[in-house]
């Protein structure tokens, strides 16, 4: 029942990053191991709470108090056991959630919270070392076959709980190697890609097949993968980048973010030997001050950028949770990532207005301050302070302003399938989308969203497909109370 | 009368072997009666009475000299002269009087008994024939599950991770049951969408007003747990062969237990076993054809000459499932008892459901002699295998398992006041909540179920659900057992009314007075109280014709003073949580309750800026922590706490490391010492003894109402009948759902009934009786919403209390830890660094109590009320909501609780309580504070002669009161009121007397002598010119100077039962006790002159007695309960202190015993023992170093 004192007697502590000068020099892991004992001290801050809200706050409701408790009695089979009922990849989101559970946790209300992803990473990864983590070979087929389009966090969750419910399942991927996102988009200095290979491999074991190079709805029809499986489901993900329609946005030298981001993975990979998009000695401006922003300022680090600023359209959040967001819901709050930590600048409330070239180049964007304005029951807005316009010299423009739902065309178009108000695939609760047996999941329903998201996504579109195709399921249903967001 | 009454025999020291016998055999024939009662018979001849097993009831006698001998259940009833008194006695527990007529003489107990037993050789006789079960030869036990096959049994019978984790692991551990705290939120099982064991729709019932419930740990030597089974014979002859039968010390037995059994070829041991599964097919009608099979069966084994019958799920076929195992023990009992051969055999139910103390409990009171649990064995077997019992071996596992559920059985079965497991047996003492008529007509003959619910065909499908879940076997299905969440919430366990979306919004709401939110929280409530939740979110109001305006319904500034919080001590939550709360409530005119720890004195009267950190209502609970006439003359409302929701039937308990210097403080007990709350009110064993204790309330307090505190359960409605009679002005009905700060779970879970049907019963009653406009009906349990308060308010209920949620407003997150000391928002805890993060406002509680006023209102504008007293009682507007059926609570059938006795008008009337006190009657004490009144207006020294007889009751409590309530917890210098008073003293003599008074009185005293003295000095001795000796004749009677804080005590004489329960702070003298001396005392001096009964000591942690023992040293062998004290010889200190307090007592009352004594004082001095409870030492050397 874990240690009633715990949390009166330890003190949160997280693993130490490596230096700085060291880290930017390669790109692998950042952080330094962890003894077990201080980890073991910190599952005992957990409080096994009667209400635990970090439970409801995952959502993949990953059962938290439970593996804590088994980590803090230093039963770590058992606590992969319980880690692994609700979660597919922990070894993914141990490493990349941004860790709503934490921001949740009722020991957060007043003192630093239990560091819950981290004991998440290390019970997946001892459950590796150990050699816990083999493959599940289904014991039976239902001789159902169900095609996957899209091989991220959603669509493999959802292959391999399709697997374990007995149905015969595709996995189809456009790029080289599976993987989506997680290959292709997060660099390796938060996610290395032999973590990614290492899962695959069991996934192939367990009887899945995958086929990449091959992009659903150009190479194969709709129809054609209408009619050869029982079942199709879309993970094709949320990746039509947000644009910034402004003078001088076709100049040579801005780039969308993913463009530059799987340009160096693939590289790390060995899958190219040079990137397209290079920030070597230039000063480079990311736009957008989210998690792809701040990769391509990690990234940039390591390419041995010259300067390297960063641009966000909205005020500077504060340290601590606003007022009105209060616990245990997702706070918007100033988060420093590694990369913000190795350098370069960060500039709220900024505009950008232009760019400007130089014989077809980018050299130079031209900003203005803004400040943003409250009144009850209107949304939000800015307005631009007169006199506070300024220019800033650039050779590498990113732009990480988010994505904006799936990319249209092809799969979507060829089987008409139905989109909601913000761009993504419209589906019932049961992930259906408007034509009968194409269910779909993941950000292309969902819009863009967490890794946690992707995956809990990918479980449930799974049960509903098992529902859809044997007319019930025994695959495990995640349960109630995903908290709002506010 | 010995058969029927027979002493508590089992546990006895010093009883002689043949009466052993002749108890043991006669166990054999039937179950005792051990209830409270003093019975008197006759057959013409001889005359006589005999009391109950544990002296619950007063009986006192004088013999005269001239041959007279006067019983009744006070002294003093008839007028006697003392000086023609020859003996004054009293009953004592179990023993007999007996006046022979024809021999002229009384016949004392031992002599009488010792006849009876020694006319039958029953020793031999048992030697003979009873059969032990560590005698028979060894059986081979079938295999225990293992492996995979282990989990799938789980599976089967429904375990969850929690109920490893949370009940069997501790239980092997520590072989007590686990404690929680905070309430039950989770759905009845009826409105449960997931599929509960069928014990769950069994809740246990308890002692309340009517008898005591009693304490199953410190009055251990009343208790028993052993039983015989198997066949029973004629009652009225006495043969060898009548105690053929096996005797077991306790009711739980292993596998290799019941191989034994089976493998005996003993033929009275001859045993059938009985299959309970069944082929899964046709739903309801073919398990009740199954179970119609199963008796028919098990009559043709009795008819066969089977004389223990073995119903058992141990063998699974294919395609069957077991019957719920209850189900099927009661049909075999009620099967056989309908064939007339029940006396024929005994029932061991060999199960692998049984595994919670309940569960047990359940089969045991639908007729088993014994249960195997052979799941739950294994399972632990299991759990210490793989080192999750800390370490214990498998064999001490199962051993701490079996011996945590005997506690716990004993505990269950003490809550309704029985203190043997055979009057337990079958006795059925449940009520049903949600089983159709239909089943438990059937099966359950005699046990109420008041809402339909479940029929057969709901309860297959339960047991198909858990079944078809792990049959379809892909191996999509996780092998490892589900979360459970019905102790802690979990995303996909059972559905709590408090969680990740309730609390947050809530406390957003109050905190930032955010009606969105607040909008959102009541969204919430409502829709899963009305999915899966409880009765009240299954009602609907039926809308005026004519709806109000909402500006001409009262205010919400009206409504919230008829708004209380919960009855939370100070101690179990931390000051700041404590005062913020009656700061809160006191600046709207509502009411805060101070719970059962007392209050510091510097809280009677407003701070500075006007904020008043008094509690309006004192709480009056069996331990008494605190309960000072000073604490009682500053209440509003004084209430009684009979029960309390989470835990019917027991005392609260403070862990010694919660009892901070301030707590024991404020709870005038020693730091870091234990305090334990009796079960019973000790002064508190019938409706009668209520009377008296709400008399002497509205003596110590005239202004302030009384309320009596009830939990909801069957016949609840009589009871507050009989209170209401009492004079009580409020009776509070609770819910079985009230928080707690420490309980065991079983009691959390399955003690107690729903408000919506405790609260309509006894509206009804009520209403019935014609003593409806007699009091006004509170209700309290979970109410979180105005939808919840309409409902209570609309059933009958015109005041509201909120517990948990008030709690909830200050920052509670329901860590469920108040056990723990931990809780980290600083509320159930003392803990200095947890406390500063207290972050709890009196704001935030207002707000709470507005919010829920302001939706209050618009719902009474709705159905066209102006005020809440319009609106009570009306369940003509209550409607239920036919669109809610989910598969199981279809059956449901709630229209008894809507049932109105009377027209409307006539509840319509506004309740005007009467107490037993008005303006018409003389006040009492009239006399004694007129003649005192230079004493209470000035502080001159008066003194005052006075006749006293019994009928004059709580004589002194109102002057005590005039006392504090001028000067406060100090009260007047000692000798300022000086009474001399002759006769004999009605009941509770003085109670709560106050510094300052000093009574001498000649005569003698009924029960409650002394009780709850707050600084007093009481005298008694025998009138002048007796001719008995004082010290061996009883002169007080039973309970005396229960809960005393202060003052001092002289007797002259010996008292009776209970002398000194609760002690806190008093100092007293007497000359012998009855049994259960000094029980749960907590503070002050005891000198006992002579002999002590059974049981002294028990319980106690605090203080020092001096016990003068007798030269064979019975009180040092048998006398004392050495649980938790240990026995010293005197000296030193401890010398000086003792004699010179015999000195006083001398002084005082001018005793022989004591002048004997200080006589040869270096003689007597060695026949002392100083009794002194072992943690009170501890904590005595730890004060001693913090302060050295």
């Amino acid at each position: 029942m874990g240690k009633p004192t715990g949390f009166m007697e330890h003190d949160r502590q997280l693993p130490d990053r490596r230096p700085v000068e060291e880290r930017i020099g390669d790109f692998k892991e950042i952080y330094r191991a962890f003894p077990e004992a201080a980890l073991r001290d910190q599952a005992a801050r957990c409080m096994d709470c009667g209400v635990p809200t970090c439970h409801a706050g995952c959502p993949l409701g990953n059962r938290i108090p439970d593996w804590n408790d088994e980590v803090y009695q230093g039963c770590w089979e058992a606590a992969y056991k319980q880690l692994m009922a609700t979660n597919n990849f922990p070894e993914f989101t141990g490493r990349l959630c941004p860790a709503p559970c934490e921001e949740a946790c009722v020991l957060a209300i007043n003192a630093p919270a239990v560091t819950i992803e981290q004991i998440e990473k290390t019970i997946i990864e001892r459950a590796f070392a150990q050699g816990w983590v083999r493959p599940q070979p289904t014991s039976r087929r239902t001789g159902k076959t169900v095609a996957v389009v899209g091989s991220g966090p959603a669509g493999l969750a959802c292959a391999q709980q399709l697997n374990t419910a007995g149905h015969t399942v595709v996995v189809f991927e456009r790029d080289a190697r599976p993987g989506g996102i997680l290959r292709y988009g997060i660099p390796d200095f938060k996610l290395e890609k032999q973590i990614v290979d290492r899962r695959l491999e069991l996934m192939e074991k367990e009887g899945i097949m995958f086929k990449t190079g091959i992009q659903a709805g150009v190479d194969l029809s709709g129809e054609t993968l209408c009619a050869n499986f029982d079942a199709l489901v879309v993970c094709c993900g949320a990746t039509r980048p947000r644009d910034l329609p402004i003078p001088g946005c076709e100049l040579d030298g801005v780039h969308y973010a993913m463009n530059f981001l799987t340009g160096q993975n693939r590289v790390v990979s060995g899958e190219a030997t040079t990137v397209s998009v290079n920030a070597a000695g230039k000063h480079v401006i990311v736009i957008g001050g989210g998690d792809t922003g701040s990769d391509c300022i990690g990234t940039s680090h390591r390419q041995g950028a010259a300067s390297v600023v960063n641009f966000e359209l909205l005020p500077m959040p504060a340290e601590d949770r606003p007022e009105s967001q209060p616990w245990p819901y997702w706070p918007m709050r100033l988060r420093t990532s590694s990369s913000h930590e190795e350098g370069g600048s960060r500039n709220w409330n900024i505009l950008t207005k232009r760019f400007i070239g130089e014989t077809g180049r980018v050299r130079a964007i031209e900003t203005v301050q803004v400040q943003w304005a409250e009144e009850a029951g209107q949304p939000v807005r800015f307005e631009e302070i007169p006199g506070s316009e300024k220019t800033w010299p650039v050779d590498l423009v990113l732009l990480a302003m988010g994505f904006a739902g799936p990319e249209p065309g092809t799969l979507v178009a060829q089987l008409d399938l139905a989109l909601d108000a913000r761009g993504n695939l419209s589906t019932g609760n049961d992930y259906m989308t408007s034509r009968t047996g194409v269910f779909a999941a993941g950000d292309a329903r969902r819009g863009q969203s967490l890794i946690v998201w992707a995956i809990s996504e990918g479980r449930e579109a799974a049960r509903a497909v098992d529902i859809f195709l044997m007319g019930r399921t025994d695959l495990p249903e995640k349960g109630c109370c995903d908290l709002s967001r506010v | 009368m010995m058969m029927l009454i027979p002493e508590a025999w089992q546990h006895h020291r010093t009883m002689s072997r043949t009466k052993k016998d002749f108890y043991s055999y006669h166990a054999c024939l039937m179950e005792p009666w051990d209830g409270p009662a003093a019975i008197p018979f006759t057959d013409g001849v001889s005359v006589g009475a005999v009391l109950d097993r544990n002296g619950l009831r007063p009986s006192r006698y004088t013999v005269t000299r001239d041959g007279r001998v006067i019983m009744a259940s006070e002294t003093g009833v008839l007028p006697v002269d003392p000086a023609n008194v020859a003996v004054k006695g009293r009953l004592e527990p179990g023993r007999m009087f007996l006046v022979d007529l024809e021999q002229g003489r009384i016949i004392h107990d031992d002599e009488v008994k010792e006849a009876i037993a020694a006319r039958r050789p029953y020793g031999r006789w048992l030697k003979e024939n009873q059969l032990h079960l560590a005698d028979l030869p060894p059986g081979e036990p079938a295999p225990a599950p293992s492996g995979d096959d282990l989990r799938l049994d789980q599976q089967h019978f429904g375990y969850t991770a929690e109920d490893l984790k949370l009940i069997l692991g501790p239980m092997a551990q520590k072989g007590v049951e686990p404690t929680g705290s905070m309430g039950d939120d989770i759905p009845l099982a009826i409105l449960s969408k997931r599929p509960r064991l069928l014990y769950d729709y069994f809740r246990q019932l308890f002692a309340q007003v009517t008898n005591p419930p009693l304490d199953a740990i410190r009055e251990k030597l009343v208790t028993s747990l052993s039983s015989t089974i198997g066949r029973e014979r004629n009652l009225f002859a006495e043969t060898p062969l009548h105690c053929r039968q096996l005797s077991l010390a306790q009711p739980i037995l292993t596998p290799a237990d019941l191989a034994a059994i089976r493998a005996s070829e003993h033929d009275s041991l001859k045993s059938a076993n009985l299959s309970t599964c069944w082929p899964q097919i046709d739903g309801g009608p073919g398990l009740t054809r199954a179970l119609e099979a199963l008796c028919r069966y098990a009559v043709r084994q009795v008819e066969a000459g089977a004389r223990l019958l073995i119903l058992s799920d141990r063998d699974i076929p294919d395609g069957h499932a077991p019957m719920p195992a209850l189900m099927a023990t009661a049909a075999v009992h009620h099967g056989l008892i309908s064939a007339g051969m029940r006396a024929g055999c005994g029932l061991i139910v060999e199960t692998g459901e049984a595994r919670e103390i309940h569960h047990f409990c359940c089969l045991l009171g639908y007729g088993a002699g014994a249960v195997a649990p052979w799941l739950a064995l294994a399972t632990i077997d299991r759990l210490a295998d793989e080192g999750r019992i800390g370490g214990t071996e498998p064999q001490t596992a199962r051993t701490r398992y079996i011996d945590a559920v005997n506690k716990g059985i004993l505990k269950v079965l003490s809550k309704m006041g029985i203190s043997t497991l055979q009057s337990y047996r079958g006795a059925q003492i449940f009520e049903c909540v949600g089983l159709d008529s239909s089943v438990t007509d059937r099966w359950f003959p005699g046990t109420v179920s008041r809402i339909g619910g479940a029929d057969m065909q709901t309860i297959t499908k339960e047991i198909d659900a858990r079944w078809t879940m792990i049959e379809s076997g892909t191996a999509a299905v996780d092998i490892s057992l589900t979360p459970g969440g019905r102790y802690k919430w979990r995303r996909d366990g059972e559905a709590h009314q408090y969680n990740p979306a309730t609390i947050p919004l809530l406390q957003q709401a109050v905190r930032q007075d955010d009606a969105t939110a607040w909008r959102k929280y009541r969204k919430a409530v409502h829709e899963l109280n009305r999915e899966e939740g409880l009765i009240r979110g299954r009602f609907e109001f039926k809308p005026a014709d004519t709806p109000v305006s909402l500006d001409e319904v009262e205010p919400w500034t009206e409504i919230v003073k008829r708004f209380k919080t919960g009855a939370m001590s100070y101690g179990s939550i931390s000051r700041e949580a404590h005062e913020t709360q009656a700061i809160a409530m006191n600046r709207i005119g509502g009411k805060s309750n101070s719970g059962e720890g007392g209050e510091d004195a510097d809280r009677f009267t407003p701070d500075p800026n006007g904020d008043w950190r008094n509690s309006a209502i004192k709480q009056i609970a069996s331990g008494r922590f605190g309960v000072t006439i000073a604490y009682l003359s500053n209440a509003v409302e004084l209430q009684i706490k009979m029960a309390q929701g989470a835990k019917p039937g027991e005392g609260g308990q403070l862990p010694g490391e919660k009892v901070y210097p301030w707590i024991a403080a404020t709870r005038h007990s020693t730091p870091y010492v234990g305090l334990i709350s009796p079960p019973p009110h000790h002064d508190i064993y019938s409706i009668e003894d209520l009377a008296q204790l709400i008399y002497d309330l509205k003596c110590a307090n005239p202004k302030a109402r009384v309320n009596v505190k009830l939990v909801s359960e069957v016949g609840v409605g009589t009871v507050a009948a009989g209170v209401a009679k009492a004079g009580a002005d409020v009776i509070l009905i609770s819910g079985e759902v009230g928080g707690t700060g420490a309980s065991g779970l079983t009691s959390i879970r399955y003690g107690g009934l729903p408000w919506e049907l405790g609260l309509s019963e006894a509206q009804q009653t009520l209403i019935q009786n014609g003593l409806r406009d007699r009091v006004v009906l509170e209700c309290d349990g979970q109410l979180k919403t105005a939808h919840d308060v309409a409902v209570a308010c609309l059933l009958g209920a015109q005041e509201f209390g909120f517990g948990t949620i008030s709690l909830v407003a200050l920052g509670c997150v329901m860590m469920r830890v108040c056990h723990l000391n931990t809780c980290p928002v600083g509320i159930a805890t003392q803990d200095s660094e947890l406390r500063k993060k207290f972050t709890g406002r009196p704001a935030h509680l207002i707000r709470l109590m507005r919010f829920i006023a302001e939706d209050l209102r618009a719902i009474m504008a709705r159905l066209g009320f102006r005020t809440l007293d319009q609106m009570s009682g009306r369940v003509d507007r209550l409607d239920i909501n036919p669109a809610l059926d989910h598969w199981k609570a279809r059956g449901l059938d709630l229209s008894p609780i809507l049932h109105l006795p009377v027209p409307p008008e006539h509840i319509l009337r506004l309740c005007i309580p009467k107490g037993l006190m008005n303006d018409t009657q003389t006040p009492p004490d009239a006399d004694l504070i007129q003649k005192a009144m230079p004493a209470l207006e000035n502080g001159l020294p008066v003194n005052i002669d006075l006749t006293v007889t019994n009928v004059r009751r709580t004589l002194g409590t109102r002057l005590s009161h005039e006392i504090a309530r001028r000067y406060g917890e100090k009260g007047l210098p000692d000798d300022t009121i000086v009474i001399s008073a002759a006769g004999s003293a009605g009941q509770s003599f003085f109670a709560f007397g106050a510094p300052g008074i000093t009574v001498r009185i000649k005569g003698d005293a009924n029960d409650y002598f002394g009780k709850g003295l707050s600084g007093a000095v009481l005298a008694i001795r025998p009138p002048d010119g007796v001719a008995f000796a004082a010290e061996e004749n009883i002169i007080i009677g039973n309970v005396a100077l229960y809960g005393a804080t202060a003052g001092r005590a002289f007797i002259c004489g010996r008292s009776g039962e209970r002398f000194c329960v609760r002690n806190s702070g008093a100092t007293a003298v007497v000359e012998g006790v009855g049994d259960h001396g000094c029980e749960y005392m907590t503070g002050g001096r005891v000198v006992v002159l002579g002999p002590t009964g059974r049981n002294f000591a028990a319980g106690m942690s605090g203080g020092v007695a001096y016990v003068l023992d007798d030269a064979d040293g019975y009180f040092r062998q048998f006398g004392c309960n050495q649980e938790s004290v240990g026995l010293e010889p005197v000296a030193g200190d401890d010398e000086a202190e003792l004699f010179s307090l015999i000195e006083a007592h001398w002084a005082f009352t001018g005793s022989t015993r004591a002048r004997r004594i200080l006589e040869a004082r270096e003689f007597m001095q060695e026949q002392f023992v100083k009794v002194i409870p072992r943690e009170y030492k501890q904590a005595l050397a730890r004060l001693a170093e913090e302060e050295g």
